[in-house]
């Protein structure tokens, strides 16, 4: 059964990131400033506004979004391009490559083990914290089910985009400078730092059709019960249109990485 | 069961490598250059190794061993010749090959830093889908070769170099392949740990008919395990053969060892054709007095050194 690779790879995956209780702790007190951050910016706004909703949002509902978003980017984030560059410069992709199944499976399961605990460490937390506060603004009932479902496909999305980017490491050497810009643009375009409600209409309109909002915006907008989520027919174009970048993507940066690695294999790394 | 463990024949590796200019004003051209030169790496190389065999892969710096490796195990494709490695092609088919065959890499290691060891082991017990009956007599045997009790509930990232270079060949040969490379196993260790992790290689070598494929540059590890010796320089096979059938290349050769003075040792490597030993002795007994005296066969290292160095043929 390949099954038990995988679980035993998540199962070591848990472990690790266990032995990094004091990081995962510093990580939940740098969210607490960056809210209080939000908070008073956005404060800002809306009292400069003068209004009580601003592009269809409450001052509430944005805190809301803007908690659960950053709470949901903790437990989604990744560090493929990071390790791969490392592994790169030190050699021991070779160790990697080397083991008997995908790379891609490979770096995927081993990282989903950090996943499920980041779940349990800051985006449950988070939630409940939310959710007594607000008195109820997350809605539970089945929305909970399409939120996980809809996770799970933020997490592909978000792979692949981490994957096709780590593979450009193979070219270049040097990451840093990409993976800046690879941060900043899915953080922006994805509406984990400003609402997609808040973007011009032009800019809102190209963002609507881009991968990016299906890491954060969709999974949000699903669990808030927001834009329409609150019936099936609101809600299967979302999930529709993540399942198709998740496809879509997947196939781009399993070629991409494929051809890359054929092309190390001919020319030395 | 392919008949030879390893097969090459004609093997030969071009790398594309862009001709890089001086300066600054070098770096920025550069940034726009298609200027490459092609390197060989390797050049014709034909290998066989036989099931359960341990070869010592010598050569001086940059000669082309890990280049060699590397396509044995499928990371790199041969420009031409070719290669099979347990019956297989292994760039074609990286995935299949990968479960036979075991890799130590110098100073990487493929165990997982924070955890203890024992669970970097059940994980790749699991990565390999190795059953679990064989699983434990694997690690019975590594009981009985070496003391692992200190180090198997240690995490990874606190053990020595010693103790972690243990751990990954433990952790290469754990799901029993046909084929283990170990790149430089020894590098940086004291002697002690040297001969524990030489007679660990030996003893599983023996016990499971494993075939070892060494790189080292420490002739004590050659000395102690290896019957077979292949050396390459510049890409090129210059040496297949046992390490007696070497020797015998410079049995004219001679160490004349002397110590002049208080507690000095000076060595002189003499070939007795062309020289005769006690001409130096009294020579040097005009200038000095002498001690001590010793005259010893040439040392594999001493070989080896006058091979890189180009004297053989």
């Amino acid at each position: 059964m390949t099954i038990r690779r995988y679980l035993a790879l998540t199962r070591a995956g848990i472990m690790e990131s266990l032995q990094f209780r004091l990081g995962t702790f510093v990580t939940l007190l740098g969210n607490l400033l960056y809210i209080i951050l939000v908070y008073f910016l956005w404060k800002a706004i809306y009292a400069s506004a003068g209004t009580e909703s601003v592009n269809g949002m409450t001052f509430n509902d944005t805190m809301i979004y803007l908690i659960l978003a950053t709470a949901l980017f903790n437990f989604l984030e990744m560090f493929v391009v990071w390790d791969m560059s490392r592994s790169i410069q030190s050699g021991k992709i070779i160790l990697d490559l080397l083991k008997p199944m995908g790379f891609r499976g490979y770096t995927f399961w081993s990282y989903s083990g950090s996943h499920v605990i980041m779940f349990f460490l800051t985006f449950l937390p988070t939630s409940v914290v939310v959710f007594i506060i607000t008195k109820g603004a997350i809605p539970l009932g089945l929305n909970i089910i399409w939120f996980v479902i809809s996770t799970v496909l933020a997490l592909i999305v978000n792979f692949n985009i981490e994957m096709l980017v780590a593979t450009l490491c193979l070219y270049t050497e040097s990451t840093w400078g990409i993976n800046i810009v690879k941060e900043t643009i899915v953080l922006l375009l994805s509406g984990a730092s400003i609402p997609l409600a808040f973007f011009p209409e032009t800019l809102s309109k190209a963002v609507s059709f881009m991968p990016f909002r299906a890491v954060y915006d969709i999974p949000l907008n699903i669990l808030l019960q927001k834009n329409g989520t609150e019936c099936m027919s609101g809600l299967l174009p979302y999930l529709g249109f993540q399942a198709l970048w998740a496809v879509g993507l997947t196939v781009l940066s399993m070629v991409f990485w494929n051809i890359s690695v054929r092309k190390i294999t001919v020319n030395g790394g | 069961m392919a008949e030879h463990a390893i097969e090459m024949k004609d093997i030969c590796k071009d790398f594309k490598v862009l001709n890089r200019h001086e300066g600054l004003k070098g770096s920025i051209r550069d940034l726009f250059s298609r200027d490459y030169k092609t390197v060989s790496a390797v050049k014709d190389i034909s290998l066989t190794v036989e099931r359960g065999e341990i070869i010592g892969y010598l050569g001086p710096n940059g000669a082309g061993k890990s280049t060699t490796i590397k396509m044995m195990t499928g990371v790199l494709e041969p420009t031409s010749g070719s290669i099979t490695v347990n019956g297989r092609i292994p760039y074609k088919d990286r995935k299949a090959n990968s479960e036979n065959i075991g890799v130590v890499f110098g100073q990487r290691s493929q165990l997982w830093w924070s955890l203890p060891l024992i669970e970097s082991f059940k994980l790749l017990r699991d990565i390999y889908m190795v059953p679990q009956k064989d699983y434990e007599d694997m690690i019975e045997l590594y009981r009985s070769l070496v003391d692992i009790e200190p180090i198997l509930h240690k995490p990874v990232r606190q053990m020595s170099l010693g103790q972690r270079t243990l751990s990954d060949i433990l952790a290469a040969f754990l799901h029993d392949p046909a084929i283990v490379f170990l790149d430089e196993p020894t590098i940086g260790l004291d002697v002690s740990m040297k001969s524990k992790i030489r007679s660990l290689i030996s003893g599983l070598n023996s016990e499971k008919n494993t075939t070892v494929i060494l790189t080292t540059h420490d002739m004590g590890d050659v000395d102690a395990l290896c019957k077979r010796i292949v050396i390459i320089d510049k890409g090129m096979k210059i040496y297949d053969n046992d390490i007696e059938h070497l020797k015998s290349y410079f049995g004219s050769y001679r160490t004349l060892k002397m110590r002049i003075g208080t507690d000095e040792w000076e060595e002189i490597v003499i070939d007795e054709k062309t020289t005769d030993i006690m001409d130096i002795i009294m020579k040097k007994q005009k200038e000095k007095k002498i001690r001590d005296i010793k005259i010893e066969e040439i040392s594999t290292e001493e070989v080896i050194k006058k091979i890189y160095e180009g004297d053989a043929k």
